[in-house]
Order: C-alpha cells, then structure tokens, then sequence
C-alpha cells in the first residue's frame, strides 16, 4: 500500500502514541480555535502531532474534512516520517536527509481508479474552497490562509516543481491568493507571464510527512521533486492526470486533497499580514491570483496545516539546511562535528557549528564559508567539539564564557538578501565561541570518564536514568564525494 | 527588510501594516479586522518611519 497521511498517523498511533492527540470536539477554524489549542500545548512545552477530527468549513457548517497540524512539531516526529527512530532525530537525522536529497526515484502514474484522491470530485461551480476548513492562525491575518506545498509545471521543460506557498481565502471560493516567493517559483512565474499563459498550479493539502520533507529539498533547477519526493517516500510517488489539464499535469494521487488552478498573467491582489515563520506578521503586499479550476479529495480527507511561526516550521527548513551546510562545510574543511540552527533563530536565522579547532582564525574561516551556504542565516556561533550544538545552554554558555567581543565577534555589513523581517536588515555576523588557544586560558572541568562508567545512574539511581544522548554531537558519518 | 508602514483602518480603527510598495501605488489596503478598504492617504495615522 502506498505512503500516505492516514497511514503514518496509525504508525504514531501503534509505535510513537505520545507524538499524537485527537481532538473529538468540533473546532471552527476560522475562529482561531485550531491555533488557540496549539499555541497553548506550545507554551506547555507540548507538541504532538493535533488531529482535529471534526470541523466547520468557512461558511460555518460541520464538514467532512478533519484537520491535522504540528506533523513537523519536534524532530523525533520528522525522524519517524524519515523511518529512523527518535534517538537518531538529532545530527543523524539532517546527515540522513541530505542522502535522501541526492537520490531520485522516478515517480509512476496510476488509473483514476486507484486513487484515493479523485473519490470526491469537484469542477466548475462545485469546486467551492468555502467548503473546506481553513485555518485563520494569528490575530492580525488577513483571513483563512492554507500552508502546504503547491506544484508547478516547467512551462517547456518536462520537471515539476513542488514548494511551499500560503494560499490567502479571499471572500470568493473560486478566486483566491497565492503567495510565491522562492526562486524557482519565481522563475516559472515569469517564464509563463513572458508567454502571457495562465500559470497552472496545484496545491497539495495532506500527504504523508516525507512527501513535503522531500519538497523542501535543497534541489537545482530543473530537477523533478516528484522524482526527488519518491527518495524520501522510499517508493515512487504514484501519480494521477488532473481533472483540468489531464495528463499534460499531474498530480499526487495519495493525497489527501487537491485544489487545482491558475495563475492569471500579471493580475495581482492585497495579501498578508500573515504570521511568519520569524514570529512577526508579515507586511500586506501584492501577489498573485489563484482561480480555482477543480478541487478532488478522499472521502472523510485530512487537511494538513503547519502552525505557521512554531517548531514544525522551523524544523521544516531547518532540518535539510543542517545536511547541506554540514556537507558543504566537512567537504571544505574536514574539521566540521555538527551543525544546527535552532528554534531560538526559527531554524532560518542562527547557525551553530561545532569544530574540532586546531589554531586560531579557523572558526571564523569556517563561519564565513557557513554564511555562504545558506542565505537565511544571520549569526554563525563557532564552538568547540566538546559543546553540544543542539544544547542551546551549551553554547550560550560558550558565547559567555570564551568570547572577547573585540576579538572574536564580527560584524559583514550590506550583504545578502533580505527576505525575513528582523532588526538586522542587510547584516551577518559571525561569533568565534571557541576556546582561546593563543593566550594561557583555563580548562572546562570535568568528572572523570572512568569515574562516569564506573559509577552509572541505571545501577544506583536507576529510577532517574534515561536514555543516553549522545555528548558531544554524533560522530560525522564519512562523506560521499 | 524591505521598507513597511503602519496604518489604521478609517472604518474599525484597526492598526497593521503594509510593504511600502503600497503606500504611493494608488491601490486599496485590506484591513484585516474589518475587510474592508481604504487608500494609505484616508488612514487617520500612517506611521513611515524606518532606519536611517
């Protein structure tokens, strides 16, 4: 049976039941009540996978769809969906999706019969988007906004193009808002308003975890995500004609729900704010028209949501750019133990390294390199092996302890681009937290290994021992060249 | 960071803001309080301040 989203809800439900709630009550979207309960397990430090499994579609009315939010929530949740267990959720997990991001599997095309995605179809008139749970996330939004990914077909070129896009509920069930603003959006954007053709478009709304952890892959242009999707899924992504352009675009047949459409040339509406991944709104501004051609869904579908600004956010990005800066970095320099942009910079704006140091100057040399390869990041920490990248305490306690600002922090003013709202702006800089090796400067202490081997927690406190984590980061896998 | 303004809605006397593409561009603002529009100029507050 194919990968999909019900299918790794009963595998949290059978193996990892603490990863998931279910929520029986109904729940009105549009009334913040999804995010009202999200935002309140956030601040308790919770985060399992929510399924909200009875819901009011935007006109108020119960609905046959149910709503799941925070798949993404924690890394052991993004381990799962990969088929690595939670202890591996950590170095290992972003080592394990940049392997997945190098290989392909071709994706294979299936009758309408075989997929559950067309038991429900919706054309013309029918196709009301007024009839779906969308969720209004934060107060200051525009209105109902949906966060999936979208797939673009090259206008000429025989690749598609998947990546995530907010789609803005704009008052009209058939004429919507999309978002677009990653390259390769872009690029297609404007190679079919050249032709002046309509821009088909299509927007995934549930598939299973690996299906979008596969979309968010660092691939170049021209590359097939469904084929690059298929390595993450660890089969071929099975594929249907659509209802609109039939076989010359198609679509994710295991889905949960489809919203087919199109991109007018040129036409161009008010959308945002939107709570953004930064944790701030984003600005209204201009973008582009989504005119709904066809909507088809499973019966009883699930409709996927990130909660915008939260962990599943960030690890949704942060998790494939810690494989390839660990990759581009252990390549240059050889001394790389791990890397990982925290929640505490959203996954997107802060970048901890830890080196093993051999002289002075490497630390920042390795943090410029890191500002190079991924133009999110704003502030590169550069710590010692011994310092636990993923501890945020631990390197802070590095930043506070080793770092003579003078020295060891910098400041690359005018660089970059600037996609993210922060204080900032056009800004990078660089902190070396690593210990000071030309001056005599004091040792970390540390009880002694033998002593921590010989006297252990699950023989004398055994009601206090808990797995093991690994300290310092993961050994470095060796690296394909 | 591109350049943003703050606005209130002359209808609800909602506050939010707007990428400063939209403030000379003749188009309508979407309060998100109140759905409804208005032109930056009938805001009764526009706050443009940003970096020097």
């Amino acid at each position: 049976m194919a990968r999909d989203l019900p299918g790794f809800l009963d595998h949290l439900r059978r193996h990892y039941p603490a990863l998931l709630a279910e929520v029986e009550r109904q729940v009105n979207p549009e009334r913040f009540e999804v995010t009202a309960l999200l935002e309140q397990l956030q601040r308790g430090r919770q985060f399992p996978t929510v399924l909200f499994k009875s819901t009011t579609n935007l006109r108020g009315q119960p609905c046959e769809f149910s709503i799941v939010s925070n798949v993404f929530a924690t890394r052991e949740h993004c381990a799962a969906a990969l088929g690595l267990p939670p202890e591996q959720a950590g170095m290992a997990l972003s080592l394990h999706y940049s392997e997945l991001e190098r290989r392909t599997i071709p994706p294979e095309v299936v009758g309408r019969s075989q997929a559950p995605v067309k038991e429900c179809v919706r054309l013309g008139e029918a196709a009301d988007a007024a009839e779906l749970p969308i969720v209004r996330h934060y107060e200051m939004d525009l209105g109902p906004v949906l966060t999936m990914a979208h797939v673009i077909k090259a206008p000429d070129e025989d690749f598609y193009d998947v990546t995530f896009c907010k789609t803005f509920y704009k008052h009209d069930p058939r004429r919507m808002a999309i978002s677009i603003h990653s390259p390769h959006f872009e690029r297609l954007l404007a190679a079919y308003e050249r032709r002046d053709e309509p821009i088909p478009v299509v927007n995934v709304l549930g598939h299973h975890p690996a299906f979008y952890l596969g979309a968010l892959a660092l691939a170049p242009w021209g590359n097939n995500d469904y084929a690059t999707i298929g390595s993450f899924l660890g089969e071929p992504l099975r594929l249907v004609p659509s209802e609109t352009w039939g076989d010359r675009f198609l679509v994710p047949a295991d889905a949960e729900i489809v919203i087919e459409g199109e991109i007018p040339p040129g036409e161009r509406v008010v959308v945002d704010p939107f709570g953004e991944i930064t944790r701030l709104y984003q600005a209204q501004c201009l973008r582009q028209v989504f005119n709904v051609k066809a909507i088809t869904f499973r019966r009883g579908a699930i409709m996927q949501d990130v909660f915008s600004g939260n962990q599943g956010h960030w690890n949704l990005g942060g998790i494939p750019k810690e494989g390839s800066i660990y990759n581009a970095l252990q390549r240059r320099f050889g001394t790389i133990r791990a890397v990982h942009l925290p929640y505490s910079g959203c996954s997107r704006l802060a970048c901890y390294v830890s080196i093993d140091k051999s002289r002075e100057g490497q630390a920042k040399e390795i943090g410029l390199v890191a500002l190079t390869e991924t133009w999110t990041v704003q502030t590169v920490v550069v710590v010692d092996a011994d310092i636990d990248v993923f501890n945020e305490q631990d390197v802070l306690w590095a930043i506070h302890t080793y770092v003579d600002p003078s020295r060891d922090i910098d400041l690359v003013k005018n660089v970059g681009t600037t996609v993210f709202t922060t204080a900032m702006q056009r800004s990078k800089v660089i902190v070396d937290a690593t210990r000071p090796s030309h001056v005599a400067f004091p040792e970390r202490f540390k009880v002694p290994d033998e002593a921590l081997a010989r006297v252990t927690l699950e023989e004398w406190l055994p009601q206090f021992a808990r797995p093991a984590v690994p300290r310092p980061a993961e050994p470095p896998r060796p690296l394909p060249r | 960071m591109d350049r943003i303004f703050w606005v209130r809605c002359p209808h609800c006397a909602g506050r939010f803001f707007c990428d400063y593409e939209l403030r000379h561009a003749g188009l309508k603002l979407e309060c998100p309080f109140c759905q409804r529009q208005f032109l930056p100029d009938e805001s009764p507050e526009l706050d443009e301040r940003w970096f020097r």
